[in-house]
């Protein structure tokens, strides 16, 4: 039997919503995967495809980027710039041939520790289930090949 | 031969009556169906200028070179109806002032060269308006069928096989009217968001940040597509991207000079069937 | 009666070649775009095309390539070099613009620091050049002094036969002579009459251009700025020409690993000659363009007395604004020097 593949998950979160929610979660004792990384930034708005692509090339098997539920982003409207963002971006990596599952977008509150929990056991069960993402790090690894010809 | 010889006699008249300091058109090429860009500055030159089916690049990227606009003398440029779309972007993005721009508009439909009704970017609205309800008869790419019902690992394995090709020349992004960043993403290395180098991973982030700037701007002159030197198909890329925000936030790009950027303007009601 | 090789037997040719160590290499089309790649069958071979897009410089200096790999552990610092890939190979069906491309290069690569990259590949490499029947407007190797049938960089000259059937073999080297020996049995003798050559027409006069590039007056010339006001400063001509070598070292990784890469660079992006203060020495694309042409006619020849440009022609081929050297030489030669 092969080890249990454990993906490499980076999320891209809120520090208003999403991370006070993360922080709900830690602070109730809820229990979630251990896959997950989190990055900290001041507003989904600020959450830049370049981050996405970062990392994947660093390696990640899967990203999540989460904010604010609309109508909540402190700075008013910065998550309804990021959803255009992500329409765009994710349709984008789609036809790229980047399955939309490894890319997954939600809005998750202060007061949602329980939906944050429960979200990363299930992202971290998907992409377990997609298995590492292989294409990504062929191309990762064809940077680091010598020359062929 | 007619729409030819009228916008040379126009040219002459602006020039001649000091009206624009310049216009930027098309002049015979290194061979007999190849056109050149051409900047004519006097009476004299404006016989240079010619007009027919092979008049395809668009120009409106020439006129946001450095220091070009900033005199805020007049110029007028021969343009396509994309090419109306791109200077509407550009005046959109507050890249150029359209009042300093005279446009010799012009369409062709096969060998026939017809001259577009209008002189400020402002009076092509409708007509640009009524490409966007009824888009010309040119059928969707078969290609974007085929890559469509592909799955996502062969789709993957497409464009990778596609974007092998590429040396990073960027002659897509020089080429394209909206690239007008005086420091592209790609130039800039603190920090360094993509590998410069064109191995297949470079090649590959490249490619995808180049569409995304592109979404909801692109109109589809198709100047990247002929600019690439090792034929990468760009122009499926970027009418996917235009489809998806025409499809989901109703956005034709360069509709008028006053049309909001669709990635800087939303609307509260935009869809989120995608979010979690 | 001359030795020629038939295209019958070409086949057999790649199959004891590969089986003499060889890796067969030629004009191949692929993908709506040609270069010379790498085959197993002469079926692979597209000889029919004037010369592929991409240039054979790739084949020794190719657009990126790893040099070292470094690694970072607290104090220790540990690196590992890329060494070139070894084994011989035969270029076949390779343009004379292509192979004196790589002749011209030699002594850049080679002037004070040997760069090993390239001669590695060099030395294992037999190019075997097919001088030229057909040509296309863009050809100007005759402008450039050379000819569609020059032997320069080529270890092999072969010329086509009026019937289309097969070469004439001219050996011109010992590496050359090696590669055919292995062939041998399959080589003929036969007296067909060759096919006539390309003709290519003269552009310009290249002494005259010369001459008005090396006078340093023309240097601040208005010229250069009516020239190259349509370039767009794409690299495009510079990364398809054969002899343009101008190269960046990167370092791709992060505090703890990295790679070190060779990647081509052009001197047509504004980036080429930037600063670190933000001065731009060449600040404007006419600065540029003129660079490149005082560089492949003036300068170069200064230092290594040939002229950087085989007349290849593709960066006006290919050029998104109809540019190239063709007509700024051209140009150049009508203005008194």
């Amino acid at each position: 039997m092969s080890e249990l593949f454990e993906p490499k998950i980076i999320a891209f979160v809120c520090t208003y919503c999403t991370y006070a929610g993360a922080d709900l979660a830690g602070t109730s004792r809820l229990k979630y995967a251990p896959n997950v990384r989190i990055i900290r930034l001041p507003c989904t708005g600020r959450i830049s495809p370049m981050f996405i692509l970062k990392a994947l090339q660093k390696g990640a098997d899967g990203v999540l980027v989460s904010g604010c539920h609309p109508g909540d982003c402190h700075f008013t409207h910065g998550n309804y710039h990021a959803r255009r963002r992500w329409m765009v971006f994710r349709s984008l990596l789609d036809f790229m041939g980047i399955q939309p599952e490894r890319v997954i977008f939600s809005w998750i509150s202060a007061a949602e520790g329980g939906k944050f929990a429960d979200l990363i056991n299930t992202v971290t069960e998907d992409i377990r289930k997609l298995g590492p993402f292989d294409q990504y790090k062929e191309l990762i690894r064809e940077t680091e090949a010598p020359a062929t010809l | 031969m007619i729409t030819q010889e009228k916008y040379r006699s126009k040219a002459k008249k602006l020039l001649a009556e000091g009206s624009v300091k310049m216009v930027i058109g098309y002049s015979p090429g290194s061979t007999p169906d190849r056109r050149r860009p051409v900047f004519i500055r006097s009476f004299d030159e404006a016989d240079q200028l010619v007009l027919d089916s092979n008049c395809i690049a668009n120009l409106s990227g020439y006129l946001v070179s450095e220091g070009l606009l900033s005199d805020e003398k007049h110029v007028a440029i021969f343009l396509r109806p994309d090419g109306i779309r791109s200077i509407n972007i550009l005046a959109a993005e507050s890249q150029l002032n359209v009042d300093q721009i005279i446009i010799f508009g012009f369409d062709t439909n096969g060998n026939e060269v017809r001259a577009l009704t209008g002189e400020h970017a402002g009076e092509f609205s409708e007509f640009i308006g009524s490409i966007k309800e009824h888009p010309p008869e040119k059928s969707r790419d078969p290609l974007l069928y085929q890559i469509e019902q592909m799955n996502p690992q062969e789709r993957f394995a497409f464009w990778k096989d596609e974007f092998s090709r590429c040396i990073k020349c960027y002659a897509c992004r020089q080429a394209c009217p909206m690239c007008y960043c005086r420091r592209c993403i790609v130039d800039s290395n603190q920090p360094q968001w993509i590998n410069t180098s064109s191995h297949t991973l470079g090649n590959f982030e490249w490619n995808v940040v180049r569409a995304f700037h592109l979404a909801g701007r692109c109109v589809g002159c198709g100047n990247c597509d002929r600019a690439c030197p090792v034929n990468i198909p760009l122009r499926l890329i970027n009418s996917r991207m235009a489809e998806e925000v025409l499809d989901s936030f109703d956005h034709f790009a360069g509709l008028n000079p006053a049309q909001e950027p669709v990635l800087a303007s939303f609307k509260k009601d935009d869809s989120e069937t995608f979010i979690l | 009666m001359t030795r020629c090789l038939f295209s019958n037997k070409l086949e057999n040719c790649v199959t004891l070649w590969r089986s003499a160590g060889y890796s067969v290499i030629g004009p191949v089309r692929k993908d709506a775009t040609s270069s010379y790649a790498a085959v197993e069958h002469a079926a692979d071979f597209d000889l029919g095309m004037v010369l592929p897009d991409r240039s054979i410089k790739e084949l020794f200096f190719p657009q990126t390539e790893p040099m070292l790999h470094y690694t970072i552990k607290q104090q220790a610092i540990n690196t590992e070099e890329f060494t070139p890939p070894a084994g011989k190979r035969i270029i076949f069906g390779v343009r004379p613009c292509d192979a004196s491309g790589l002749s011209i290069d030699d002594p850049l690569f080679g002037w004070d620091y040997k760069d090993e990259y390239w001669f590695q590949r060099r030395n294992e490499s037999v190019i075997v050049t097919i001088a030229c029947t057909k040509a296309d407007d863009f050809c100007l190797c005759t402008s450039l002094k050379l000819a569609p049938d020059s032997t320069n960089g080529s270890d092999i000259l072969l010329r086509p036969l009026e019937n289309n059937n097969g070469w004439q073999v001219e050996e011109l080297t010992e590496r050359g002579r090696e590669a055919f020996s292995a062939i041998a049995e399959l080589l003929q003798e036969a007296s067909e009459p060759t096919a006539p050559l390309a003709v290519v027409p003269e552009m310009f006069n290249l002494d005259t251009c010369v001459a008005w590039l090396q006078n340093p007056e023309n240097f601040e010339s208005k010229f250069w700025k009516d020239i190259s006001m349509r370039c767009i400063g794409c690299g495009s001509c510079t990364y398809l020409c054969p002899t343009c070598h101008c190269f960046d070292i990167q370092d791709e990784g992060d505090t703890y690993s990295g790679i070190r890469r060779k990647n081509w660079d052009s001197c047509s992006f504004a980036l080429f000659t930037m600063h670190t203060s933000g001065h731009n020495p060449r600040s404007t694309q006419s600065a540029r363009w003129r660079q490149r042409i005082m560089h492949k006619f003036n300068y170069f020849p200064g230092k290594f007395s040939v002229n950087s440009c085989s007349g290849c022609g593709r960066c006006t081929r290919q050029c998104p604004v109809d540019m190239g050297i063709t007509e700024t030489l051209q140009k150049i030669s009508t203005l008194h020097p």
